[in-house]
C-alpha cells in the first residue's frame, strides 16, 4: 500500500486510463461506453476497487490515501482552463452582444422550465425529500451547486456526483441527443444548453461544434451559476422542498 | 475561419502562464470575499475576469490564447479525477442508487433540450417583433423618400 502513496499513482491512473479509454474510442469508431472520460471513471473506481480488495482496505480509503494526492494535481488544472473559455469567448463577442438579451431570456426560463420537470421526474421515480432536494442545483458548475443544494437541505455528495455525471453524460450521450431533437440548426440554442447541462466539459463539447456554440456554452457556464443562486431558493420555497 | 489575431504570434508560454497565475490569484481573492449565501468560484470569477480584460484590451488575445487552447483541448482528461472521485461516495449510491443515476442522466437531457429549445423560442418571438419593426421603418423611409 505504501508505495501507492505517492502522488504520481493517482497522476499515473488518471493519464493511463483516461488514454486507454482513447485508444478504446477510436478502435471502436466512436462507441458510446468507450467514450474517454467515461471510461475513465468506470475503469478507475474498478482498478480502486480491485486495490482496495488485494490490501484488504475500503475503497473510500483507497481512494483518499492512494488515489487523490495525484488526482488532485491534475484537478487544480480545472481552473486556468475554465479561465480559458474567456477567449474564445471573446472571439466571438459580436454574437455575444448582439443576442445579450436572448441569451439572458433563454437562460432564465430555460432554467425555470427546468427545475419544474426534474422535480416532477425526481418525485415520479420516488426520490426522498432530501435526493430531490440535491438534483436542483446541478446546472450550476460543482463550486456553486454545492453550497446552494446544501441550503437546499439535500445531499452535496449526490450533487456533486450529479455535476460529474453531467459532464460525463454530455460527452458520452450529447451527440445522440443533439440528433434525436435536432439541435444542430440552432448554434445559439445549442451552446446554452451544452454549457447549462455539461457545464465546463460540456463547453469543450460545444466549442468542438463550431466558435459560436463554444461561446455561448461558456456565457452558459457563467450565467447559471449566478442565476441558479437567485432562482432555486425562490422555486425551493414555492414547491416546499 | 481566420481571424487577424489568430495569425498574430502567441506570446511565450510562461507569460501566457504568468497571466493566467495572476488572474486566477485575484479571482481567488474576490471570490473569498463573496457572501456565503452567494457563493462564486475562482474559476468562474477568474473567466468573467479574463473576458473583461479582453474586452476592454488591457490584454492582447495572442497573449492567452495558445495556452488557454492547450487546456481546453485536454479538458476531458482533466476532469478524470473528479469522476473517480464518486469511488469514495459509493455509500451514497446506495441508498438511493440507480434512481438518482437515471435522474441525473435524465436532467442532463431535460437541461440541454430545454435551453436550446427555449432559446429558439425567444429568438422566434424577438424576429417576430424585430421585422415588425424593421418593416415600419422601411415604409417610414419609404415615405422619407417619396
Amino acid at each position: 500500500m505504501q508505495y501507492l502513496t505517492n502522488p504520481l499513482f493517482g497522476v499515473f491512473l488518471s493519464l493511463a486510463v483516461y488514454e486507454l479509454g482513447e485508444w478504446l474510442f477510436k478502435k471502436t469508431k466512436g462507441f458510446f461506453l468507450a467514450q474517454p472520460l467515461f471510461f475513465a471513471m468506470i475503469s478507475g473506481i474498478a482498478i480502486l476497487a480491485l486495490l482496495a480488495q488485494i490490501f484488504h482496505v475500503s475503497i473510500s480509503e483507497m481512494y483518499t490515501k492512494a488515489y487523490k494526492p495525484g488526482g488532485d494535481i491534475i484537478f487544480w488544472f480545472v481552473q486556468p482552463a475554465t479561465i480559458a473559455f474567456a477567449v474564445p469567448l471573446y472571439k466571438r463577442n459580436d454574437i455575444v452582444k448582439k443576442n445579450a438579451f436572448v441569451i439572458l431570456a433563454s437562460l432564465i426560463i430555460g432554467v425555470i422550465i427546468s427545475l419544474f420537470a426534474i422535480t416532477f421526474l425526481a418525485r415520479a421515480i420516488g426520490l426522498s425529500r432530501a435526493g430531490v432536494a440535491s438534483m436542483l442545483s446541478q446546472s450550476a458548475t460543482t463550486a456553486i451547486a454545492l453550497p446552494l443544494s446544501q441550503a437546499m437541505g439535500g445531499i452535496p455528495a449526490i450533487t456533486a456526483m450529479a455535476c460529474i455525471l453531467n459532464s460525463v453524460a454530455i460527452y458520452a450521450f450529447g451527440s445522440f441527443v443533439i440528433k434525436i431533437f435536432r439541435l444542430q440548426k440552432d448554434p445559439l440554442g445549442l451552446g446554452l444548453g451544452l454549457g447549462t447541462a455539461g457545464h465546463t466539459v460540456g463547453s469543450a463539447f460545444a466549442l468542438e461544434m463550431g466558435s459560436i456554440q463554444g461561446a455561448m456554452a461558456a456565457v452558459a457556464v457563467v450565467l447559471i451559476g449566478v442565476i441558479d443562486n437567485l432562482v432555486i431558493p425562490i422555486f425551493a420555497k414555492i414547491m416546499s422542498i | 475561419m481566420q481571424e487577424p489575431q489568430e495569425i498574430k504570434k502567441s506570446a511565450p508560454i510562461l507569460i501566457q502562464m504568468l497571466i493566467y497565475a495572476t488572474i486566477l490569484f485575484v479571482a481567488q481573492l474576490i471570490s473569498t470575499a463573496m457572501p456565503k449565501s452567494f457563493p462564486l468560484p475562482p474559476a468562474v470569477v477568474g473567466l468573467v475576469l479574463m473576458y473583461l480584460l479582453l474586452t476592454f484590451k488591457v490584454i492582447k488575445v495572442q497573449w492567452v490564447d495558445s495556452f488557454g487552447a492547450a487546456l481546453i483541448g485536454i479538458i476531458g482528461a482533466l476532469f478524470v479525477p473528479s469522476g473517480i472521485s464518486l469511488a469514495a461516495n459509493l455509500k451514497v449510491m446506495q441508498a438511493e442508487g440507480i434512481k438518482i443515476i437515471i435522474v441525473i442522466l435524465l436532467a442532463t437531457v431535460i437541461l440541454l433540450v430545454v435551453t436550446a429549445y427555449t432559446t429558439l423560442l425567444i429568438n422566434g418571438l424577438i424576429n417576430i417583433i424585430f421585422h415588425k419593426e424593421s418593416n415600419a421603418t422601411d415604409s417610414l423611409q419609404n415615405k422619407e423618400e417619396q
